[in-house]
């Protein structure tokens, strides 16, 4: 694969995890190419259009023409979607019929050559990310685009997905806040945040939230109860607490299960503490964790809600859209500038390239000076502490 | 004779671990060898760690002192691999796509343990002087050796010299097994076992590809041949059961029509759906694909097994 200026031959694909409107980085893209003269194809279902061509009626490719591309932000992605993309560990059936995951980069890398394609154009989350940078070691010209509903990606102001994602939350828990005043209840709303609590911090300024539980600040629910305490005890009724995925509650007592009778074929490292900091897939238990230990505390009721991949579907919004297409269009600006290994990031005013060695391995979390801080605290919402510091 | 008996103790498998005084896994009390590699990726699999044939590091930050160390920053161990959340170096996080490969060499240079490796190489020997240990307790309780994992028909070679050698030591044996392998495989292995545990996960065999990603067809046409061809061994039914996927009236059922017919298959338990495994999961940078499942209530449970004592002629 070669890096000069010539026409060139660029594909784009996506990684797994669906989020809306990523046609607008597929348009920004394409229509940059097109101005350069240069040829895009889209790559479908992550890598598998590539590795596994035979598998679509009309090859893995699809040529992404400007003037054919639906910008539709209703429709899904035009590179469709895979649930996982990683050519180091793609699952398949070997001759003896048994399931086993083979490592395929070196196949990718050798089908990306046959079909003359110079450089790859990768709309990823930080796990995608890591993947990339192992295929650019290995070879590939690659830049990515920045994608995640957590705006957890450091080396960028905003990722692509996050304001849809905000724009919706803040939408539901304008919800949640009509059905907890309606039933004079607290409503516990558990939004996405597994590493960082931004779109619980945002959102939650947004509805003046009671309090906001978020990973970055380690909270004891006592503290929690003793502020919506203190603010129902006059006219207001009800309560309003967001709670990120990834909330650290401590001094909870943990549900443990019975394990006497489902030991059967179980290794000994297993443990009975289902609700461990190191499960990985927690939708809903820290909504019905706050909700429990707030009703335990206080003389008023609560309710769980989660919002989970609600989030994922639906149109993107306008600030997403505009993101979007200007991150297809740095990516192949990336391209025409030599560039590569690299992602394209926003640190406003300007679109900048950022080596990926430096995106990835960082997690873009709340810092203690945060302007999100100081406004919240001025809504009076809670954090666990009286202050909302780290 | 005596050449025959130091080839078996020589040959070598991976085994994940050893676990002795179990009374879940066929009869009496028990040492299971956890042997690695599997055929299946049943998405409620609560032996993540049994999966792959090799071994595997893993990383439990709970014995991690972060900055106080940071041995894994630095090489030998893989560039990027291990780093440092932004304002939190108590513990390093693992990126999994640049740490997998991880050998045991390099693991082994982590001085607090965090970083272990799943699986290891050993002989039927070493594995048989462990369980030979609790000889007197398989005497006293109809106990033996049970072979888990993973899949034991995946190591067909060891899992049998492993079988050949308990009897030959007086030790009764049972497998716990599947039955994804080529029959060739299960030759191998079954003619050394005494209780053979097998899962029939879900009769259905497009169902069964979408949550363990194979068919079923030539795990029935094994086991329908096992309980023909070996009419000594003890079967034993099983059934993982998993709300929303099996555990219907109509599952227990289908098992029990295809069960029925042969009178080796002593008995039908059922395993109800917990998620002990899930911390594992993340030990080993692994995502878990079951979203909130629950474990099925006790009602449920005991309204199939009354199906099952029924069939087997045990109402009370």
């Amino acid at each position: 694969m070669s890096t000069d200026k010539r026409n060139k031959r660029v594909a784009i694909m996506v990684g797994a995890g669906y989020i809306p409107g990523i046609n607008a980085v597929v348009a920004g893209a394409a229509l940059s190419a097109g101005k350069l003269g240069w040829e895009l194809v889209g790559i479908l279902d992550g890598f598998e259009g590539i590795l596994y061509p035979e598998k679509y009626p009309n090859g893995g490719l699809i040529d992404i023409n400007p003037q054919i591309l639906n910008l539709d932000p209703n429709t899904g992605s035009v590179l469709g979607q895979s649930a996982r993309v990683d050519p180091f560990n793609v699952r398949t059936i070997n001759e003896l019929e048994m399931v086993e995951e083979v490592d395929m980069s070196d196949e990718l890398l050798k089908k990306l050559k046959a079909e003359k394609i110079d450089a790859i154009i990768s709309i990823v989350g930080g796990r995608g990310m890591s993947i990339l940078y192992q295929l650019h070691k290995k070879g590939l010209n690659t830049v990515c685009v920045p994608r995640s509903i957590e705006n957890d990606i450091a080396s960028t102001s905003v990722s692509f997905g996050f304001n849809t994602a905000l724009t919706f939350t803040i939408d539901m828990l304008d919800r949640a806040r009509l059905a907890a005043k309606a039933a004079r209840k607290i409503a516990v709303v558990e939004v996405l945040g597994e590493e960082t609590g931004w779109i619980a911090l945002q959102a939650g300024i947004a509805v003046a939230a009671d309090a906001v539980l978020i990973p970055e600040i380690p909270v004891d629910l006592k503290n929690v109860a003793e502020h919506l305490k203190n603010k129902m005890s006059g006219k207001k009724s009800w309560g309003l607490v967001v709670v990120a995925q990834g909330a650290k509650i401590i001094h909870q007592k943990k549900n443990e299960e019975k394990v006497s009778s489902l030991k059967a074929s179980l290794s000994p490292l297993a443990t009975g503490d289902s609700n461990s900091e190191y499960v990985i897939n927690k939708s809903g238990q820290a909504a019905q964790a706050v909700a429990e230990g707030l009703q335990l505390r206080i003389a008023e009721e609560t309710f769980p809600m989660v919002i989970g991949h609600w989030v994922r579907g639906g149109a993107p919004s306008a600030v997403d859209r505009q993101l979007g297409v200007a991150y297809g269009a740095g990516a192949i600006q990336a391209l025409e500038a030599g560039k590569n290994g690299v992602m394209v990031s926003f640190v406003p005013p300007d679109v900048k390239f950022v080596p990926l060695a430096e995106a990835i391995n960082k997690v873009r979390t709340i810092q203690a000076e945060s302007m999100f801080f100081k406004v919240a605290n001025s809504l009076d919402i809670y954090f666990g502490k009286k202050e909302a510091s780290i | 004779m005596k050449t025959q008996t130091t080839n078996i103790l020589e040959v070598t498998g991976t085994v994940l671990n050893i676990q002795r005084y179990c009374s879940h896994d066929g009869p009496g009390t028990r040492t299971n060898v956890f042997i690695k590699g599997c055929s299946l990726r049943c998405k409620w699999c609560g032996n993540p760690e049994s999966i792959r044939l090799k071994p595997e590091v893993s990383y439990d930050p709970k014995k991690c002192d972060g900055k106080k160390c940071s041995i894994c920053l630095k090489a030998p161990f893989p560039e990027g691999g291990f780093y440092f959340a932004e304002g939190d170096d108590s513990k390093v996080k693992v990126n999994w796509q640049l740490a997998s490969r991880v050998s045991s060499e390099i693991a082994s240079l982590c001085p607090t343990g965090a970083l272990e490796m799943f699986g290891k190489t050993m002989n039927v020997g070493e594995v048989l002087d462990e369980v030979e240990k609790d000889s007197s307790i398989y005497r006293n309780t109809g106990g033996g050796m049970t072979i888990s994992g993973g899949e034991v028909m995946l190591q067909p070679d060891f899992a049998a010299a492993l079988l050949e050698e308990a009897h030959n030591r007086g030790i009764n044996t049972a497998v716990e097994t599947a039955c994804n392998a080529p029959w060739s495989f299960l030759e191998k292995v079954l003619p050394h076992v005494d209780t053979m545990l097998h899962d029939l996960k879900l009769m259905n065999s497009e169902r069964h590809k979408k949550w363990t990603g194979v068919g079923n067809e030539r795990i029935l046409a094994n086991f329908k041949k096992a309980y023909e061809t070996f009419p000594d061994i003890d079967f034993i039914a099983r059934t993982p059961l998993i709300p929303g996927v099996n555990a219907d009236e109509e599952h227990i059922r289908a098992v029990l029509e295809f069960i029925k017919p042969h009178k080796n298959v002593i008995d039908y338990e059922l395993l109800p759906y917990h998620r002990f495994g899930l911390g594992k999961y993340e030990s080993l940078g692994v995502v878990y694909e079951l979203d909130d499942y629950k474990t099925p209530s006790d009602e449920v449970v005991k309204r199939f097994q009354v199906m099952i004592d029924e069939a087997f002629g045990r109402n009370k």
